[in-house]
Order: structure tokens, then C-alpha cells, then sequence
């Protein structure tokens, strides 16, 4: 039997299940007798003090001042908090109410408080003080875990929830994977569980049935626990683990290298991605950021248009999991050649041609707007760089800005809060090439998108394998395209990104680099390997094999030039 | 009496960590320490009620503290409430 969830941290694990939480949140409804009211009090005292005494046996594992650390420390500090504990007592003493449903009242009311704040950072936090108050009830019934010391190698873990603070007081020794019903990529169960390197599936909505000490399989590449798997599936599983765990450990040397050629030019080595749970993946491949996030995948499998709030809460989500490093995001890339249940696109006889991008943006200006005001409005939290797709001449970028500062006079008239922006372009056309100099001035950054630009420059539909065979964006025309754009922004001192396919090639970034691009942007699986290539040459060998294949003219030749240069 | 009147400077205000880093040095000073913000107040002894303040970036935020060392209370809690991010 086998159970779908979202794989927040990746690998390959197997271990006896035992289940986390079959503590007893109930609570009792009764209304208190007066003569009882005394001894509900102490109980209550009693519980959190046991509580208080979990959290600080957790917290001797730990490093002081990492993340994980002082969110315990913030627990402790609530529940020593005098004015907690007063409206408890209260609660209980002149409401009546037993102590598991004072907590319940007095937490869900501090939670709700924190959430109409609407803060996505508080909103996290409100998350981790109803489970404070859901592990205090348990203390109350007295059904709280305190054998988990006992667990024996190798487990699986498996639980409703668990909060930063439960997770610190895990033997983590002893567990080889943890599976959660509830659980996003941005709670700090996820991040905990990556940094700790243990396999981790969440959202995974596993069997009530399941019992301790079953087998369990659990496949976090592909986002799947299996109990009591087959001998095919355990075959299976154990041969994707090691080659996981190989390929891991031999790339695993640069995660957390700086990327810089032996001589120290450093290279910006950001990701491309489309959701959420990629990002999440990020430090997993020691990636510098983000170099494209493609916003329209949110619209792929979307019936309605997603609205700015829905839009914000995911851009300020993003923000927070990458906490300070590169993030750019590409306006909706959307036209007649994507099929989008949410929007009803025109048929047009040549799509590619057509209403797309930018383009599309420019004429659907309510859906361009709410996108802006979502991104200007995140971009109050960490900072964000926005590029448009599809801009052939300054004109375009006449129209965007205006619009930009539309969206800035309404947020003002709403009494948001906004950050400014750097803005930058997908140069992706061989127009937007030729009147490069004329945007500059407007901008901050640009980005080559290859696989269009060989799709315009050679006007070959790049979805036809037939003609892509003829025309790779591996040819001596798109090398000399993306060599006048570097050479173009240079002279305006204007920082040049390059994200499409080409870049992935281990083979061509490196003359990518000779030719002075700044950063590359990749997927997520070509990360670690790119890297490991720059990182074991010098930018001296990079430049001559730049220099020696602009001037090779034949695509053959090319291909053969590359793959011996270094 | 004595307070003072602080911006909070903090990309992210002061949530949950850096309120638990101010909670904890309140604590160390016997007077009552109370911070003021968005006409609500609290006392910054307590993670409980400084959380629901909302003491986000931008906003304007008022120190008072009655009793002994009150200026040193109001000087070290308002100078964490600029620093701390």
C-alpha cells in the first residue's frame, strides 16, 4: 500500500514505523464544580511545567542562537509567561471551564489574534502556538510521549504534527524518516528536516490504521511512503537509494562552496523553478538564488485566477524560504500556445507569433496588475527582481513602468506597505538584442532566454523535434546573438543572467562564463554537477575557449570544439 | 515615568524570535516596562501579549517604564527594539 505526500527533504529511507501524537488532545466540556476549581488549577501548573521541562531537555541538544533553539526558547518564555498563566487560572477559576479547554480558548484566541494580523511571518508562528497549547492538553490528560528515548535504529516517524519544539527533542540518531499528515514546505518541520538531512514526506495523508512497528519504505524523490512494500518495490527503492546517496556524496563537496573558477571569478548559480516545494529544494544544491521563477505554472492546473492576496501570501512564502538571496520572477508568461483552464485564450493561427508575454500582459492589464501589486507588496519583505518576458523595444518598457507606478499609487491609496523592485528583461528575442542600448537605462539586470531566442533568431518552432535538430541553440548564430548582449550590457555596467537550456550543458557553460555572463540560472537537477564544473577550472581557460568558438562558423564543429576544449 | 518613542527598523519587525531576545532582557529589570503601538499596550515582559501588537517595520513605538531603573529599562528595550532583526 502505498501513500502520496509532498517530499520536503530528499532520499531514499527504510525503518520500522512508530507513531508520534496517539496522545489525547480531548477535551472536557464539563462545567466545573466550585470545589473542584483548586485542584484543575494545580493540574494545569503541573502540565506546563512538565511541558517546560521537555522543552528545556530539548534544548540542551542544541546549539544556542540556531534558528531551532530560539523557537524553543520562545515556547518557554510563553508558557513562563505570567499574563498566559493568569488568563488560564482565570479561565478556569471564574469560567468554570476545565483546564484542556482553557488552554484551547486561551491559545486558539492569542493564534486567531496573531493571524488577522495578517502577517506571513506571523502566521507561521501562530501555527507553532496552537501546537504548544495542543501539546499542553496533552500534558493535561496525561498522555504525553516521554519513551521516545527508547526508539530503536531504524525508524520511521510518523505524526499528525510536529512542532520545531518536538522535533528538537527527537533522537534524531535513531530516525531514519519522517512522515507528516500536515506540513508545508515553508513550516520549520521542513526546513529542520533538511538541514538535518533526513528524509522527509509531508502533507501525506497515511493510513489511520497504521500501527507501530510495520515496515516502511519511504521514497522521498519521488514523494511516496509505502507500508509493508513487496520485495520488487524494496529492490527498487534500494537501488535508487544508493545511486541517489552516490551522486549525492560526490557532488555534495560543493554545496556549500562558493561558485568561483579555481583563479576566484565568482559566478552567480541560481535556479530555474515553478513552485514552491522547488524552492524549498534550493540550499539542497547549494543554488545562489533564484534566476527565474516561473509564475504562469501557478496557473496551469488553477481554475480561477489566482487573486493578488492568493498571489502575495505565495510571492511573500518564496521570500521567506529564501531568505535574502537572488529571487527573480518572470511575469506571467502566457499566451495562445499554453492552454490555461483559468483563462479562455483566442485561438491564433501562428501562437508563438502572437499575443504572448508581455505582450498578452500589455492588453490583459487587470491580470498584469494584480501580479504587480503582489510582488511590489512582497517585495516589503525580502528583495525581489522582476523581468518581463517577451520585450522586443523600449516602448514595451514605457508601458510596464507606467503601469508599475499605477500599481504603487493604488497601494498607497490602500494603505499597503511596498518595496521597490530591480527590474530587468528576458532578452529573448533577436530585436530586444538589436535595441538593447535603447532599455538599458531602465533597467537593472537582463536575462538571455535561449531557447526562444534560437527559436525567433532562426524562426524554427521550437515544440517541432525535427527542426530543433537542425537548429540547436548550440550554433554559431546564437553564440554571436548572446555575445553582442553581454558585450551590450557591459558597456552599460548592467549585469547579465542567461536561463535557459543551454546554460544546464556542463559542456558550454564554461565558454557561457569566458564570454562574461554573470549568472547562470538552471534547473534544479543540473545545479550541483554545473557547479562542480566551474568550480574546477580558471576563468583564463574559460575565456580562450570563448574566444576560439566564436570563431568556429559550423554547428559540427562546434559540437566537437566543445566537448574537448578543457 | 519615563519613556520614549522608537521606529522599528527591522525588515521583517520584531516577530517572534526578536521578541523573545526583548522579553528576556525586560525581564531582567524589576520595574513594569510597557511598549505602546497602534494604541494597543502591552508589557514587554510577556511574549504573550507582545506578539498581538503588532510591531511591524515602519511603525512608531512608545517605551514607558515606572519604578526603579525605569530609564535604563526604557533606554536598553527601546535600543533592542531598533536593533533587533
Amino acid at each position: 500500500m502505498s501513500t502520496s505526500g509532498i517530499v520536503v527533504s530528499s532520499g531514499i529511507a527504510f525503518g520500522q514505523s512508530r507513531i508520534l501524537h496517539q496522545h489525547s488532545t480531548e477535551l472536557d466540556y464539563q462545567l466545573l464544580p466550585l470545589s473542584k476549581v483548586k485542584a484543575e488549577q494545580i493540574k494545569l501548573s503541573h502540565a506546563i511545567e512538565q511541558v517546560l521541562q521537555l522543552l528545556q531537555s530539548g534544548l540542551h541538544r542544541l546549539e544556542a542562537d540556531c534558528d531551532n533553539y530560539q523557537l524553543i526558547e520562545a515556547d518557554i518564555l510563553l508558557l513562563e509567561d505570567e499574563e498566559l498563566t493568569h488568563q488560564l487560572l482565570t479561565s478556569i477559576g471564574e469560567q468554570q471551564f476545565t483546564a484542556s479547554v482553557a488552554v484551547k480558548r486561551v491559545f486558539a484566541q492569542q493564534a486567531n489574534q496573531m493571524l488577522a494580523m495578517e502577517d506571513p511571518y506571523l502566521a507561521n508562528r501562530a501555527e507553532d502556538v496552537l501546537c504548544l497549547g495542543s501539546r499542553l492538553i496533552a500534558a493535561i490528560n496525561g498522555s504525553i510521549e516521554h519513551d521516545l528515548e527508547n526508539l530503536t535504529y531504524p525508524t520511521i516517524l510518523l505524526a499528525t504534527d510536529l512542532t520545531p519544539a518536538e522535533f528538537a527533542t527527537l533522537p534524531l540518531d535513531k530516525i531514519n524518516g519522517i512522515v507528516l499528515k500536515t506540513g508545508g514546505l515553508t513550516s520549520h518541520t521542513a526546513i529542520l528536516a533538511r538541514s538535518a538531512g533526513i528524509p522527509a514526506l509531508l502533507s501525506c495523508d497515511f493510513d489511520e490504521a497504521l500501527t507501530n512497528n510495520q515496515q516502511i519504505a519511504l521514497d522521498a524523490l519521488s514523494g511516496y511512503l509505502h507500508i509493508n512494500p513487496d520485495q520488487e518495490v524494496i529492490n527498487r527503492l534500494e537501488r535508487i537509494g544508493s545511486e541517489d546517496k552516490l551522486r549525492k556524496s560526490r557532488l555534495q563537496k560543493f554545496k556549500d562552496l562558493p561558485t568561483e573558477t579555481r583563479d576566484k571569478h565568482q559566478v552567480s548559480l541560481l535556479a530555474n523553478v515553478g513552485s514552491l516545494s522547488e524552492i524549498s529544494h534550493l540550499s539542497d544544491v547549494g543554488a545562489d538564488g533564484i534566476g527565474l521563477f516561473r509564475t504562469e505554472f501557478m496557473l496551469m492546473n488553477a481554475s480561477q485566477m489566482p487573486s493578488e492576496d492568493v498571489q502575495y501570501g505565495l510571492y511573500c512564502d518564496a521570500v521567506q524560504l529564501l531568505d535574502g538571496k537572488t529571487f527573480t520572477i518572470r511575469t506571467f508568461d502566457i499566451g495562445a500556445d499554453k492552454e490555461l483552464p483559468c483563462l479562455s485564450l483566442p485561438q491564433e493561427v501562428n501562437p508563438a507569433l502572437g499575443f504572448r508575454g508581455a505582450r498578452y500582459s500589455l492588453v490583459h492589464t487587470d491580470l498584469l496588475k494584480s501580479q504587480l501589486k503582489a510582488i511590489l507588496r512582497a517585495a516589503n519583505h525580502g528583495p525581489i527582481r522582476l523581468m518581463f518576458p517577451m520585450i522586443n523595444q523600449v516602448e514595451e518598457l514605457d508601458l510596464l513602468f507606467k503601469m508599475i507606478e499605477e500599481c504603487k499609487t493604488e497601494l498607497i491609496d490602500e494603505e499597503r506597505g511596498f518595496g521597490e523592485l530591480s527590474y530587468g528583461i528576458v532578452v529573448e528575442t533577436p530585436s530586444a538584442v538589436l535595441n538593447l542600448a535603447s532599455m538599458l537605462p531602465l533597467l537593472d539586470f537582463i536575462s538571455i532566454g535561449t531557447n526562444d531566442l534560437t527559436q525567433y533568431a532562426m524562426a524554427a518552432d521550437r515544440t517541432n523535434p525535427d527542426l530543433t535538430k537542425i537548429y540547436p541553440s548550440l550554433s554559431p548564430s546564437i553564440l554571436k546573438l548572446i555575445k553582442m548582449t553581454i558585450d551590450t550590457a557591459k558597456e552599460a555596467n548592467i549585469p547579465v543572467s542567461l536561463c535557459g537550456e543551454l546554460a544546464s550543458n556542463p559542456l558550454v557553460a564554461p565558454i557561457l562564463i569566458g564570454m562574461g555572463i554573470d549568472e547562470l540560472s538552471v534547473n534544479l537537477n543540473s545545479l550541483l554537477e554545473l557547479k562542480s564544473t566551474i568550480c574546477n577550472n580558471e576563468l583564463a581557460a574559460y575565456i580562450k575557449c570563448s574566444e576560439e568558438a566564436l570563431l568556429i562558423q559550423r554547428i559540427d564543429e562546434l559540437n566537437h570544439y566543445v566537448s574537448h576544449c578543457y | 515615568m519615563y519613556e520614549k518613542s522608537v521606529t522599528i527598523t527591522a525588515k521583517h519587525g520584531i516577530h517572534t524570535r526578536p521578541a523573545a531576545l526583548l522579553v528576556k532582557e525586560a525581564r531582567t529589570y524589576d520595574c513594569d516596562v510597557l511598549v505602546e503601538c497602534n494604541g494597543k499596550q502591552a508589557s514587554a515582559k510577556s511574549l504573550f501579549k507582545l506578539q498581538t501588537l503588532g510591531l511591524y517595520h515602519g511603525m512608531t513605538v512608545k517605551v514607558l517604564a515606572d519604578g526603579p531603573q525605569a530609564e535604563q529599562a526604557v533606554e536598553k528595550v527601546s535600543e533592542l527594539l531598533i536593533t533587533l532583526s
